[in-house]
């Protein structure tokens, strides 16, 4: 099962990853600045990737997009590979809604995957509430996916918002499923 | 609760848009300095009412459309204190002062224009400042005309006329970004030829330096429009994907076989993703659920 961890930088994106992860997470953003990486593997730099092997054939990938705009497409990359992803917002963080935003119209467009909006940060001075980030991220109705407070830096948390997120994944398995009642 | 920041990480425009679409009611105080110390005379006072913006002053005694009737000559000063006393907590001082016959319906619209829109716009050149927005605050009657602007409106003005953009820079879109509609049909805003040519792109196919070729005007032009038609909320701007939504029915995704072992730590590469044919997901099954489930119970 593929998840995908998205969000502006500084979110919280690769310390989500690690916090769960039980092999040390691959960060290839780092190696992009190497302009040999680069050339040598131009669409596979950029992102983070974790594991969760939870028995001796199933595992859990987790893959983190990169923050920074110039790996953009890699969003595309991983959003179609996606079984569900997860927005990471940092609550305290009201400059980065912009791009958060920016990322959700993109991921709508080119995939139909559940997501589950992370609020980080919620911690620090002068968080945002749920109510205004999800007015900022542009959902005005009450039509919008589940939000949760989620430390990264915490693996207990990280684990109940991944078990949020296949819980959104099961239900729109399951209405995706359903019979017509007609 | 109280939503404050810096101009410079949340832009006015931001904030209008912020409540407009949140329908906000309440009180936006803008400093023209980045902390709040600063001097009374470069405070700033909206109001707004259901995201709509009712009133603007520079000043908090609630005297701020008396001074402008009283400078026009409609009334004197303290005829105008009269009856922003009689109109109460109702009844906007404008509307009532109509009622009366005092004014007329030109002029009240002449007074929110130098009210608000002349004021308003002008604020959206600052480079950086400090805002609060209070939603506890009960609107001031005697500083509402009566009428009202969607602040996106308002935001579309201020944008179209300003020249010193530094203080947006870091936030105007990226020229190899496309640009895709959020509203449904045509704008509800009016736009002008520029802007209307813009719209004519919203289908994600052409990067903002096609468009700004395609046009004939400078990139920076075109970044500018995209961002005011953005921050009104008719536009996004996304990245340029040149594949296409891939075929969920793809043979390769039938030969991805199990999800449940896929890339490597080595190779940390989704299937496929080299190639960038990627295709749906495979479907999880239950007990892969099940098990991944109970798994993370015992970590959280």
């Amino acid at each position: 099962m593929r998840l995908v961890v998205t969000g502006p930088v500084s979110a919280g994106k690769s310390t989500f990853i690690r916090s769960v992860s039980e092999i040390e997470v691959v960060d290839t953003d780092r190696r992009a600045t190497d302009e040999a990486m680069l050339l040598k593997h131009k669409t596979t730099v950029a992102f983070d990737f974790g594991r969760l092997q939870f028995s001796p054939n199933m595992a859990l990938h987790l893959y983190g997009t990169p923050g920074q705009s110039r790996f953009d497409f890699m969003w595309d990359i991983l959003i179609h590979q996606a079984h569900a992803y997860i927005l990471l917002v940092a609550a305290h963080r009201p400059q980065e809604f912009r791009y958060a935003r920016r990322i959700l119209t993109f991921m709508r467009r080119r995939s139909q995957a559940p997501v589950l909006i992370g609020l980080t940060h919620t911690d620090q001075p002068d968080p945002w509430d749920a109510e205004n980030i999800l007015i900022a991220l542009g959902y005005l109705t009450d039509q919008h996916p589940p939000v949760i407070a989620v430390n990264p830096t915490q693996p207990e948390s990280v684990a109940q918002s991944v078990m949020a997120l296949i819980q959104q994944y099961c239900e729109s398995q399951a209405s995706v499923t359903q019979p017509s009642m007609r | 609760m109280a939503i404050t920041g810096h101009l410079i990480e949340f832009s006015l425009a931001e904030i209008f848009q912020f409540l407009e679409q949140g329908h906000k009611t309440g009180l936006l105080t803008v400093f023209e300095q980045p902390e709040p110390t600063t001097p009374k005379n470069q405070v700033h006072y909206i109001w707004f009412n259901q995201g709509r913006i009712v009133a603007a002053a520079n000043r908090s005694d609630h005297h701020g459309l008396i001074s402008i009737i009283s400078h026009r000559g409609w009334l004197g000063d303290h005829a105008a204190s009269r009856f922003a006393q009689q109109c109460g907590t109702k009844v906007p001082l404008g509307l009532y002062l109509k009622s009366q016959g005092i004014l007329n319906a030109e002029q009240i619209k002449l007074l929110f224009y130098t009210q608000v829109m002349r004021r308003v716009c002008a604020l959206f050149t600052l480079l950086d400042g400090w805002f609060h927005f209070d939603s506890k605050v009960i609107l001031p009657m005697d500083e509402m005309t009566g009428l009202s602007a969607p602040a996106t409106e308002v935001t579309l003005a201020g944008l179209r006329v300003l020249k010193d953009w530094s203080a947006l820079e870091s936030k105007l879109p990226d020229p190899l970004s496309t640009i895709v509609s959020v509203v449904e049909g045509k704008p509800h805003l009016h736009l002008n030829s520029t802007e209307w040519q813009i719209w004519e792109y919203t289908n994600g196919n052409e990067t903002l330096l096609s468009i700004a070729k395609q046009l004939q005007k400078p990139i920076r032009q075109i970044q500018q429009i995209v961002f005011r038609l953005s921050v009104v909320g008719l536009i996004e701007d996304v990245p340029m994907v040149l594949s296409p939504v891939p075929d969920s029915t793809s043979k390769k995704a039938a030969a991805m076989g199990s999800d449940a072992i896929a890339p490597s730590s080595d190779n940390p590469i989704p299937p496929n993703a080299a190639d960038n044919q990627a295709s749906a997901p495979n479907q999880m099954s239950h007990s892969f659920l099940n098990n991944l489930m109970g798994f993370l119970k015992n970590k959280s």
